[in-house]
């Protein structure tokens, strides 16, 4: 098994990552939002160093005709190869045990990316958990998938601006009040104290599926629309690119 | 609902590939958090949230529209709340109730497969768990804890239509028993069989139904009398015969239902009303060794079962002692809480213990007749206050009066002790009977208020000469009085009367419309509200004087000045709107203001009582949600305007 995997990395980009980068290609960001279906994710880390720390777990919910639909849900733990860090993921509402019995990255990763096939993504400051999700993909696969994600942390801030008219909101990313909980609050959205990946992940579905109908109401309606409004926010408020 | 328990496991279908789907706890326990679903075990829940969707309704959604959207699932609101209207025949909208977190809507559109019933939009942002209609006529189907719920949401439509047949309907007596939904069966209850050929005219159907004073006639194949094949109900004679012109000459099987719905005659009661809720027929056929034996109706059942307002009307009528009355009435608030639980309305529940209040009313009265034998002289009893307007909720003080007709001078003393005597026991009864004594003794025992005609009519005349001058507040009650027993015409005329005199001298119109004018508007300063500053009840909200007394006001000075002879804020409103042009948009926000407090004032009353304290008429802001309490706010904002209208028609005095 060992020397099989060896080799098919060894001749380039697993067929999973080539048929999905293919299917992207020619991707339509002219569509609808309303169109899409989407995969809202968020994961769990060891911590923010890209070179040591690992995810723990993984927890999504699909979004189709812009409704969360609770029965496509994933959720799964996974065993860190660093033995350290099982011991320190208290603060991560995960025991010890939890992680020792989960399965590893290469039993969930394949799992994950199944479930979220041709789907957009979704994440609440998602280039951290597409950052995490990359370097897995591309240390077990050799590529990355293409799959387009959003942040609703961005479109928080661009809902705050056009439909709000707060022009304060990339300060304001430093004070921690785009913070899910917050934000959260701050809408009215159903709130609830997240117990694990996959609830945070549907707390963020419910803001995504706010935030896309109202801003449906400010004239954004596509994805290429929605990415506009990201450059030019990004642009004014000179924070790092892409929605 | 004992023993009828199933297992619910299997309930639920699972998802289609979703082997590893996992229902996040949080949505587990928002559907454990609500009616009825919190009936179902954990492994139900469970399986139940697998099958939800949750979706986003900004404000101002249009969810349902009124007999034309399919119920496609229902409604479980998680944040958020609607308000469902409906369009009247002249356009307007009346609006029916405000929904909020956790409430659901549109159960009763897929139980029994129609249309939305009510337009449904959302007040505010608004988030909702949509349960698809097949999981959930599953689950009303197999569950009965659940169905049980919307039976009783059925059963109180039905019993609300009984009503209006209350007082035409002579009452029989009938042997006291209380027989449950769970423990009756359909031959039991079945009534004896009416039946007529299919040939037979239509014209001798109807005659035949007339004679026997029935509902629904059953119709048979005219070679076999046993073989039912159809059923006509009065419903077809006005939807089939009168509303498209038949002839009357007709066969019967020409606008009969067919073919004729059976149950057995040992299923359950419960059962039976269950096929009734999903198949919305309510005339079945009871059926005993494969023939048809009798008919049994929706309304049969209801009327039966313990608990119902038309039973409770029942037993009442047929009491012919005082004691039997004062355990009867202590049903009353276990009946409205029975009512409310499923959502009545403030003015569904204020018309029913109406019609009970003047039920026992009239009992006590006849019953005082058979004792001190008749009144020598015509007479009408007379409610004032909130109770003389229709708008009492829970049993409120006593504010009653007798106007007798002018007797013949040698007849005066003979009178007089009589009406005395009358009026001390039936108050005393009524107390009995849990109505308290009014503080301020206006009640028929107090010769001040039972009086002759022309006494009376003295009375209003001084009233309203010297209102402004020294308490007109204490009088108005009594401009609201409204006539419960005996000789009506009398209360009209003395009604008459005052509006000719008001007519004459609007000088009390002038006074009492400054003293409105003086309120002030329950807007603002503290918490959104003007609270008590004072006293025990520091930082609550009096919403009768505060919220309600306004309206109230309101209407019956215009209704003083516009000779509008009802006693009822709503209607009063209505006649005002009507006579003074009254802006629609205006007319309406003072309707849906005045509701929405009636309705708080029952929830909070009803709360009060199941805790075992006396009901009152304060609330406390924390009591009310974030939406009621913005409702309320917006409906004093109203009090401003009527204010200013009520200025100009000062002016114009």
């Amino acid at each position: 098994m060992g020397i099989l995997n060896t080799i098919s990395r060894l001749r380039g980009r697993d067929r999973l990552i080539v048929s999905n980068n293919r299917s992207f290609a020619r991707f339509d960001y002219r569509k609808q939002l309303t169109d899409y279906t989407y995969v809202v994710f968020d994961t769990e880390l060891t911590g923010l160093n890209r070179k040591k720390d690992e995810i723990i777990a993984i927890g999504a919910v699909r979004i189709r005709d812009l409704q969360i639909d609770l029965g496509e849900t994933f959720h799964y733990y996974v065993k860190p190869q660093n033995r350290d860090h099982t011991r320190a993921t208290l603060i991560h509402r995960i025991t010890p045990q939890q992680l020792e019995e989960a399965p590893p990255l290469e039993t969930v990763l394949p799992l994950f990316l199944k479930f979220i096939e041709e789907d957009l993504l979704v994440g609440h400051y998602v280039p951290i958990d597409t950052g995490f999700l990359d370097r897995a993909t591309r240390k077990l696969y050799n590529g990355t998938i293409a799959n387009p994600s959003l942040d609703t942390m961005r479109m928080a801030q661009i809902y705050k601006r056009m439909v709000l008219g707060d022009y304060h909101g990339s300060q304001q990313v430093a004070d921690g009040r785009y913070n899910l909980q917050r934000l959260s609050t701050e809408l009215n959205l159903p709130y609830f104290e997240a117990h694990d990946a996959l609830e945070d992940a549907l707390q963020t579905a419910y803001l995504f599926i706010f935030l896309v109908k109202k801003l449906h109401s400010v004239g954004i309606r596509t994805i290429r629309e929605l990415f506009a409004a990201g450059k030019e926010l990004a642009h004014t408020a000179r924070t790092p690119d892409g929605v | 609902m004992a023993g009828k328990d199933r297992k619910q496991a299997p309930v639920i279908p699972s998802v289609n590939g979703s082997e590893n789907a996992v229902a996040p706890e949080v949505a587990v326990a928002f559907l454990k958090s609500t009616m009825p679903f919190k009936e179902l075990d954990d492994q139900a829940l469970r399986d139940l949230a697998l099958h939800c969707k949750i979706d986003f309704f900004p404000k101002g959604t249009r969810l349902l529209t009124y007999n034309e959207s399919d119920i496609t699932h229902l409604y479980l609101i998680q944040r958020g709340g609607v308000r469902a209207f409906i369009t009247d025949d002249d356009g307007d909208i009346v609006l029916k109730d405000y929904r909020g977190v956790g409430s659901n809507i549109g159960a009763l559109g897929i139980i029994r497969g129609t249309k939305a019933n009510l337009n449904i939009e959302t007040v505010e942002d608004t988030f909702c768990y949509l349960i698809p209609r097949d999981i959930f006529k599953e689950l009303v189907r197999s569950v009965s804890a659940i169905s049980h719920y919307y039976l009783k949401n059925f059963s109180d439509n039905v019993v609300a239509t009984a009503y209006t047949e209350l007082r035409k309907n002579k009452l029989t007596r009938r042997p006291t028993e209380e027989l449950l939904l769970f423990n009756t069966k359909a031959g039991e209850l079945s009534k004896p069989l009416f039946s007529v050929s299919a040939t037979t005219s239509i014209q001798e159907s109807g005659m035949i139904m007339a004679r026997q004073g029935i509902g629904s006639l059953l119709v048979y194949v005219d070679e076999d009398p046993g073989s039912m094949i159809g059923i006509i109900t009065d419903t077809d004679f006005r939807s089939k015969v009168i509303a498209e012109g038949r002839d009357i000459r007709g066969p019967v099987s020409s606008i009969m239902s067919s073919p004729l719905k059976t149950v057995p005659a040992d299923m359950l009661c419960f059962d039976v009303l269950l096929k009734m809720m999903t198949t919305s027929i309510h005339h079945l056929g009871v059926e005993q060794s494969g023939r048809v034996t009798g008919v049994i109706t929706s309304h049969d059942i209801m009327v039966q079962q313990g608990n119902s307002p038309y039973y409770l009307f029942k037993e009442i009528s047929a009491q012919s002692e005082f004691e039997g009355l004062y355990l009867l009435s202590k049903k009353i608030s276990g009946l409205v809480r029975n009512i409310l639980k499923e959502g009545a309305k403030a003015g569904d529940i204020s018309r029913m213990i109406t019609l009970i209040n003047e039920r026992i009313l009239a009992r006590i009265l006849v019953l005082l007749h058979d004792q001190l034998g008749p009144a020598p002289v015509r007479y009408s009893w007379l409610m004032f206050g909130s109770e003389g307007r229709n708008e009492q909720t829970f049993k409120t003080d006593q504010d009653n009066g007798i106007i007798y007709r002018d007797p013949e001078p040698r007849q005066q003393k003979e009178v007089e002790n009589y009406f005395r005597m009358f009026g001390e026991q039936a108050t005393y009864h009524l107390l009995k009977c849990g109505y308290p004594s009014c503080k301020d003794n206006v009640m028929a025992s107090n010769p001040l208020w039972c009086r002759s005609m022309s006494s009376w009519k003295e009375q209003f005349s001084h009233w309203i000469g010297e209102a402004g001058r020294h308490d007109q507040l204490g009088a108005s009650i009594f401009f609201d009085f409204r006539h419960a027993y005996g000789t009506e015409q009398l209360a009209v005329d003395l009604r008459d009367h005052i509006i000719t005199c008001c007519r004459q001298k609007n000088t009390i119109i002038e006074n009492l419309g400054r003293n409105f004018l003086s309120l002030r508007a329950p807007l603002s300063f503290f918490q959104q509200f003007v609270v008590e500053q004072n006293g025990d009840h520091k930082d609550w909200l009096d919403i009768k004087m505060r919220g309600l007394a306004p309206f109230v006001d309101f209407a019956r000075i215009l209704s003083l000045k516009y000779g509008i002879r009802q006693t009822n804020t709503l209607i009063r409103l209505k006649r005002l709107s009507a006579r003074m042009k009254l802006d629609k948009s205006f007319y309406l926000e003072m309707v849906d203001a005045y509701e929405l407090q009636l309705q708080l004032r029952v929830i909070h009353q009803l709360s009060q009582i199941e805790q075992g304290k006396e009901p009152d008429d304060f609330i406390y802001p924390e009591e009310l949600s974030d939406l009621e309490k913005r409702m309320l706010k917006d409906g004093f904002s109203v009090i401003g305007r009527m204010q200013n209208l009520m200025a100009k028609e000062i002016a114009e005095a």
